[in-house]
């Protein structure tokens, strides 16, 4: 096994990848899906309310203020600054701080303190905004909460439904350039007999389909990466998130070879994957529609790195929390290889059978290849 | 002279029928062989098991002093290889196509104009393969096969359906391989290219070698030579084919004396005639 062939084999397949319909289509369609899903149901554009404050002294305000959940934060010079960035709606509000304002809170003087709102901002960032604003200012002082606020939630239970349609989407985005676009390289490589020319130079099978796999896994994550960003999907613990599509994206790319090795030519690998399809996108249904029973997604691989991906990024895990899915998923990466192996000598079985005319003696089954 | 590429009882069975039974050969550096057989005569699978897609049921092969398929990567390196198809990438450019060969076999260093140039390609390199006819595409597989300046190479129907131009830019290529070292093996169905050529043919049918010598000799010993001599007589065009080992003598010279002759022209035994000789039928 050489490296640099390897290399150089993936290194073709990524030149080749901007001219390719699939290629584009893989990393293309998840994208638009996202902004679809996110532009229908919200969030995609929604920014957070915006908070500008001066500091005309050394408030503690202004560092508590850096920690609020939900909240754009902005610190600035002068008044004049603020003022100017409100009345452009630049910023949904403005915050000056006169200097001496924590200790008078501290006495009990009850400063003045302007907050200035600007009149394009939505009601509800206003509400959120001056709710802060006077929290922080209990804080300063000192303040108990002068009650216990208990959040009842009521509707539909669970998360909303983009959040929900998440892992589908982190799902799709990982499965076709991970597994689709290595099996059509590899199909399309037998479709012009470049796979035979390939295999009679110093290049190997293992070192074809390594590079090819290389090819998808790459694609896989990065476009798994994309569709988390833009869901604003990785928790408190990314390592985590990127360790999940990772496995996602090898254990994609392991799937993709084998029907690449497998399928005579495109027509056949999209009938394939078709049928296929239906075992790697049913753990979605599961995270679409919380209700039902969960046990049957155990049974299908994808969802070993989905559902941590799901419990990191959307619900908020961390990485202790899923460290058993990701093992099992590692293992299911592991026990893929075998298959994967034995269907390149497959592949190769095939591609001395050659394709030659009818009748011709040669075009049989061999029954010996060289590994 | 030691041999670039030896065989040995090669052997190989597609389930019950058997496309190569017992094929040995030798070719030495600098000499071109032609396999020449009709479809289904064990060619195909004969150079594969050469060229390292194929292993051997039995017998043995060696190339260059090195074993396949033991040693398959190593001769590999060593090797070029055309096959009939054009088996190319079409929407990379005929150069970027050579690029990556080149890297695979380690000769990132090759001068890739001058291949090109060597093929007649010097000016559509930078095109897309998807844009060339197909001579361009036959002969920037040559290239391709000539880019580790290989030691055998294998050409499997190198001219088929090509324009007259491009099949001869290709013969000549094949000439000076020759003339350079290189042991060459070539199939092809075109009796007229192989006996321009080959040095050696071997003829091969049903998984067996028929023949295998000198196609002057093939010629000599399995065809015929004759006098065919065309004459007017009572007012109509007669033709006669005189066997030169019959021999001449009399009938030819009666008839070289009539006022009436109009052509004579000498003909031999094409290595299509030798075939059907050998194999008892036509080659196709």
């Amino acid at each position: 096994m050489s490296l640099a062939r390897t290399w150089s084999i993936l290194r073709k397949d990524l030149r080749l990848g901007p001219r390719s319909p699939v290629v584009l289509w893989a990393l293309i369609v998840p994208i638009v899906l996202t902004v679809l899903i996110r532009g229908v149901f919200g969030g995609l554009f929604a920014d957070q309310p915006s908070l500008g404050i001066v500091d005309e002294g050394s408030s503690a305000i202004v560092a508590a203020a850096d920690h609020l959940d939900g909240v754009d934060v902005r610190v600035l010079p002068t008044a004049g600054d603020v003022e100017v960035e409100v009345t452009d709606g630049r910023l949904d509000a403005g915050l000056v701080l006169p200097a001496g304002f924590d200790e008078a809170v501290r006495t009990g003087e009850r400063p003045a303190l302007g907050l200035w709102l600007s009149g394009e901002s939505l009601p509800v960032d206003r509400s959120v905004l001056t709710v802060a604003v006077l929290d922080l200012v209990r804080e300063v002082a000192g303040d108990e909460a002068r009650a216990s606020v208990e959040v009842v939630d009521v509707g539909e239970a669970g998360l909303p439904i983009d959040l929900r349609l998440v892992p589908l989407l982190v799902l799709y985005a990982v499965a076709i350039p991970g597994g689709m676009v290595p099996a059509s390289s590899l199909v399309e490589e037998k479709e012009h007999g470049t796979l035979q020319a390939l295999l009679t130079s110093p290049a190997s099978v293992g070192e074809v389909l390594l590079a090819k796999g290389a090819f998808g896994v790459l694609l896989g994550m990065i476009a798994g990466l994309v569709t988390l960003t833009l869901n604003d999907a990785f928790g408190v613990a990314p390592l985590a998130v990127v360790l999940a599509v990772a496995l996602g994206a090898v254990m994609m790319a392991e799937l993709g070879l084998m029907l690449g090795s497998w399928s005579r030519d495109t027509n056949t690998l999209f009938a394939a994957w078709k049928a296929v399809g239906i075992i790697i996108f049913l753990p979605a249904v599961f995270f679409v529609w919380p209700d039902l029973p969960t046990w049957p997604a155990y049974l299908m691989p994808a969802y070993y790195f989905l559902q941590p991906a799901y419990a990191v990024g959307v619900e908020g895990a961390g990485l202790a929390d899923v460290g058993v899915e990701l093992a099992i998923g590692f293992g299911i990466c592991l026990l893929l290889l075998p298959p994967v192996a034995a269907m390149g000598r497959w592949l190769q079985v095939r591609l001395a059978a050659g394709r030659l005319p009818a009748g011709d003696a040669d075009d049989q089954p061999p029954s010996t290849t060289v590994g | 002279m030691a041999s670039a590429l030896h065989t040995t009882d090669l052997r190989f069975v597609y389930g019950d029928r058997v496309a190569v039974d017992g094929v040995s050969f030798a070719i030495a550096p600098g000499e071109v062989l032609g396999l020449l057989g009709p479809n289904g005569a064990g060619k195909s699978t004969t150079i594969k098991m050469l060229i390292g897609l194929l292993r051997p049921q039995a017998g043995s092969i060696e190339i260059l002093g090195m074993a396949m398929p033991q040693q398959r990567t190593a001769i590999q390196s060593r090797i070029g290889v055309v096959f009939e198809e054009k088996n190319l990438y079409p929407t990379l450019t005929g150069r970027e196509n050579l690029a990556f060969f080149a890297r695979l076999f380690g000769r990132s260093d090759v001068d890739l104009d001058h291949l090109l140039e060597r093929v007649g390609l010097a000016t559509r390199g930078r095109d897309r393969v998807s844009d060339y006819s197909k001579g361009m595409r036959q002969r920037l597989t040559v290239a391709r096969a000539l880019l580790n300046r290989p030691d055998v190479l294998f050409l499997d129907e190198p001219t088929d359906g090509l324009d007259p131009v491009s099949a001869r830019s290709i013969r000549t290529l094949i000439r000076e391989e020759a003339e350079r070292g290189v042991a060459v093996l070539l199939t092809t169905h075109d009796m007229y290219e192989a006996d321009e050529l080959s040095d050696r043919v071997a003829f091969i049918d049903e998984g067996r070698i028929l023949a295998l010598e000198a196609p002057e000799q093939l010629k000599l010993r399995h065809g015929q030579r004759a006098v065919r001599v065309r004459y007017r007589e009572d007012g109509q065009v007669k033709e006669v084919a005189i066997p030169l080992d019959v021999a001449a003598g009399g009938e030819l010279q009666a008839l070289m004396g009539r006022e009436d002759l109009l052509t004579i022209h000498t003909e031999e035994a094409t290595l299509e005639d030798v075939f059907v000789e050998l194999a008892g039928r036509r080659l196709e």
